[in-house]
């Protein structure tokens, strides 16, 4: 290891295509996902934005927006019998039609969150002066950005939302919105836009006296009620929420597609360099053959350097992708750096230029002591 | 051949002396043969572009010696050296040294076999360019087995001291002269006290100041040592230092001498006959007792 991270400084100049090639692997991919997963970002705004810390819904909870109806007082009773947990409150969210005034269908997205002051499901968008608005049965909130989209003109406006007449009372700011707009509503709106029983509701919120405890509370949830239910602590299932659409709608096999010919680029590029600094000191391996050091200390060498260079290109990447996720996020794109993401493309551009290194070690198979008695 | 007894040296790491040691454990003599060559050729190409490098040369090397190999160029030293240390197989013919048929054994207890004894020095210097001179040595000594990290080094600097290199351990190659990168290519290859040594050309790229201090310190290596090394050269100036030289040519070995400090005269030895053994280990007449420098 000395040995190899002692030759990477000295012959620096030689190995650097190779690091800067490393480097753009991990960035590419690291952009890419991050920009992938700033937009998938809008699915989980209902989590990001609100103040919970704990979601607890039906089994097999792959999204947040993919919630399916659970019984009140069971739910309630579940997550509030833990000590840590300060309150719970209920909190409704579905897909429903929306029927645009001058006719056509839109889908949308149901909120159907508590009203008060302190209410856990209410994003933060959803200012005082817009939710004391929305206490009355069949008033909604939209966002500004999404009045076109369906069919709206004014606050004050109506539309239909399966059957239901609901009537646009205010605006928020920079709710984006991806397969639907966001509608939001109060709890008992809600439950009607979406068709459920008095009883049901989509989703528990807990908030915990100490939000660090919260994973505590879920693995306990967990031991407890197994596959009943699911329950998450909130960035958890934010990022959950984010990655089962990264997967689903195969933008993510889109976007990975390029993220492996960077790391295509980035293999040749270090494999080569490689290869071509080992053939240089073929002699040198030449002279510790003869002496009779087995080649496996020599191909340990060249993949202790191959390591080192994905180390180095990796972590030279980091300052340039956080500099490029500032840039884009100053023209309003979201790059999400979430350290899931950001770890395993580092792993994986990582395993890439120990696989060069791999790849490199044919050149030793010219070494060969007799080429130094000539 | 009269089942000659043959000898393993071995090193005695325990007592940090430089010690050879027979296989039973008593120390290896002096002036007993070590190597021995029968009948060696090897050819290199095919059809008209065939030569032989090496045609039927028998030699025996005794313990201790410091051996030249000579000739003009082309005419088989290289070769000849390649196959005596197990680098090159030889086409037929063989090599006993040290008690092994090294021709005999597999690639991989031929490659164990130089590690536990051998030691090589070749034209240039093949010195890694990122390494600083100690490194070059700990390399060798801790890759091969023989040593810890911290006995590597302190070995290796013990050694960089008696090649007049104390201080320069931390230079790499390129702040190095080139008889310096010649004194620390022969510490790499003494790193794991080598019971043979053998060198190619080791003074060929160095002016006579300097290759004058490369061949004393070989002779001194196997005076003080008792290691034995067989070289390569085709500079007559190291003649002087040498036990025994052996003149090559066209292939064949046409003629070995002593070297003028063994004997004065340069007595020419006869050749022996082709298929005629030669002298057993236990017949010593062949080496005449050393004049002192
Ligand atoms: N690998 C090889 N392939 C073909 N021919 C070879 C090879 N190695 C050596 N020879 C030939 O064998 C002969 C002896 O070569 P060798 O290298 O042993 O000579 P040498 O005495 O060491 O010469 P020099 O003093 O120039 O180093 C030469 O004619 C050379 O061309
Ligand atoms: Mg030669």
């Amino acid at each position: 290891m000395g040995y190899s991270l002692t030759t990477l400084w000295y012959e620096r100049q030689r190995y650097f295509p190779a690091i800067l090639a490393v480097g753009f692997s991990s960035l590419l991919g690291c952009l890419q996902f991050g920009l992938l997963l700033g937009l998938f970002a809008i699915v989980s705004i209902p989590i990001d934005n609100s103040r919970a810390d704990i979601w607890l819904g039906a089994p097999q909870a792959l999204s947040v927006d993919l919630g399916r109806p659970i019984r009140e007082s069971q739910a309630v009773d579940r997550l509030a019998s833990n000590p840590e947990v300060d309150r719970c409150e209920t909190y409704l969210q579905g897909f429903a039609y929306w029927a645009k005034p001058n006719g056509g269908m839109e889908l949308c997205m149901v909120m159907g969150c508590r009203l008060d002051d302190s209410s856990l499901g209410r994003i933060k968008q959803l200012t005082p002066e817009l939710h004391h608005q929305l206490t009355e049965p069949g008033s909604i909130v939209v966002d500004e950005s999404d009045l076109s989209r369906l069919g709206l003109k004014n606050i004050g406006d109506t539309a239909e939302i399966v059957g239901n007449r609901v009537r646009v009372v205010g605006l928020t700011k920079g709710v984006k919105s991806l397969a639907g707009p966001y509608v939001m509503c109060s709890v008992t709106t809600a439950r009607s836009l979406l068709r459920l029983m008095p009883e049901q509701i989509t989703y528990v919120l807990g908030k915990c006296h100490d939000p660090a405890d919260a994973p505590k509370v879920v693995a306990r949830l967990r031991a407890q009620h197994g596959t009943d239910i699911s329950v998450f602590a909130a960035d958890e299932f934010s990022f959950r929420s984010r990655w089962h659409w990264l997967t689903k709608t195969k933008a993510g096999f889109a976007l990975g597609y390029a993220a492996v010919l960077g790391l295509l680029v980035g293999a040749v590029v270090t494999s080569q360099t490689l290869y071509a600094a080992t053939a240089a000191s073929l002699r040198e391996f030449a002279v510790l053959r003869a002496m009779g050091i087995p080649r496996w200390r020599m191909s340990v060498m060249v993949m202790t350097q191959a390591s080192w260079v994905g180390v180095v290109g990796v972590l030279l990447s980091f300052p340039a992708i956080y500099g490029l996720s500032k840039v884009a996020d100053i023209y309003g794109v979201q790059v999400l750096l979430d350290w899931r993401m950001v770890a395993s493309v580092s792993g994986i551009t990582l395993v890439m230029a120990v696989l060069s290194g791999l790849y490199a070690l044919r050149s030793l198979k010219y070494v060969e002591p007799a080429l130094l008695l000539r | 051949m009269s089942n000659p007894r043959y000898f393993c040296g071995s090193l005695n790491q325990s007592s940090g002396v430089i010690e050879r040691l027979y296989n039973e454990g008593e120390p290896l003599r002096l002036g007993e043969t070590i190597m021995q060559a029968d009948n060696l050729t090897r050819g290199f190409g095919t059809g008209s572009q065939f030569t032989l490098a090496v045609d039927h040369v028998s030699l025996e090397v005794l313990s201790g010696q410091f051996v030249l190999i000579m000739g003009p160029s082309g005419s088989g030293k290289s070769t000849m050296l390649a196959i005596l240390s197990g680098l090159l197989k030889p086409d037929s013919g063989s090599v006993y040294c040290l008690g092994e048929n090294i021709w005999s054994l597999t690639d991989i207890e031929r490659e164990q076999f130089r590690l536990d004894h051998c030691g090589f020095i070749f034209q240039g210097y093949n010195l890694f360019s990122a390494l600083s001179a100690r490194q070059q040595l700990e390399m060798v000594a801790t890759w091969g087995n023989h040593f810890s990290q911290q006995e590597a080094r302190l070995r290796a600097d013990g050694l960089l001291e008696r090649l007049g290199l104390g201080g320069k351990g931390h230079l790499r190659p390129s702040e190095l002269s080139g008889g310096e990168k010649q004194r620390v290519a022969i510490g790499r290859a003494l790193i794991k006290n080598p019971n043979l040594l053998f060198a190619d050309e080791p003074t060929s790229a160095l002016d006579w100041t300097h290759g004058e201090e490369v061949v004393k310190l070989l002779r001194h290596l196997t005076r003080e040592e008792g290691a034995t090394v067989v070289c390569v050269t085709h500079d007559p100036r190291l003649v002087p230092f040498a036990d025994r030289v052996f003149h090559m040519e066209d292939g064949h070995l046409v003629r070995q001498s002593y070297g003028y400090m063994s004997h004065p005269e340069e007595a020419v030895l006869p050749l022996p006959e082709p298929g005629e053994i030669l002298p057993g280990p236990g017949d010593v007449v062949t080496f005449r007792p050393r004049i002192a420098p």
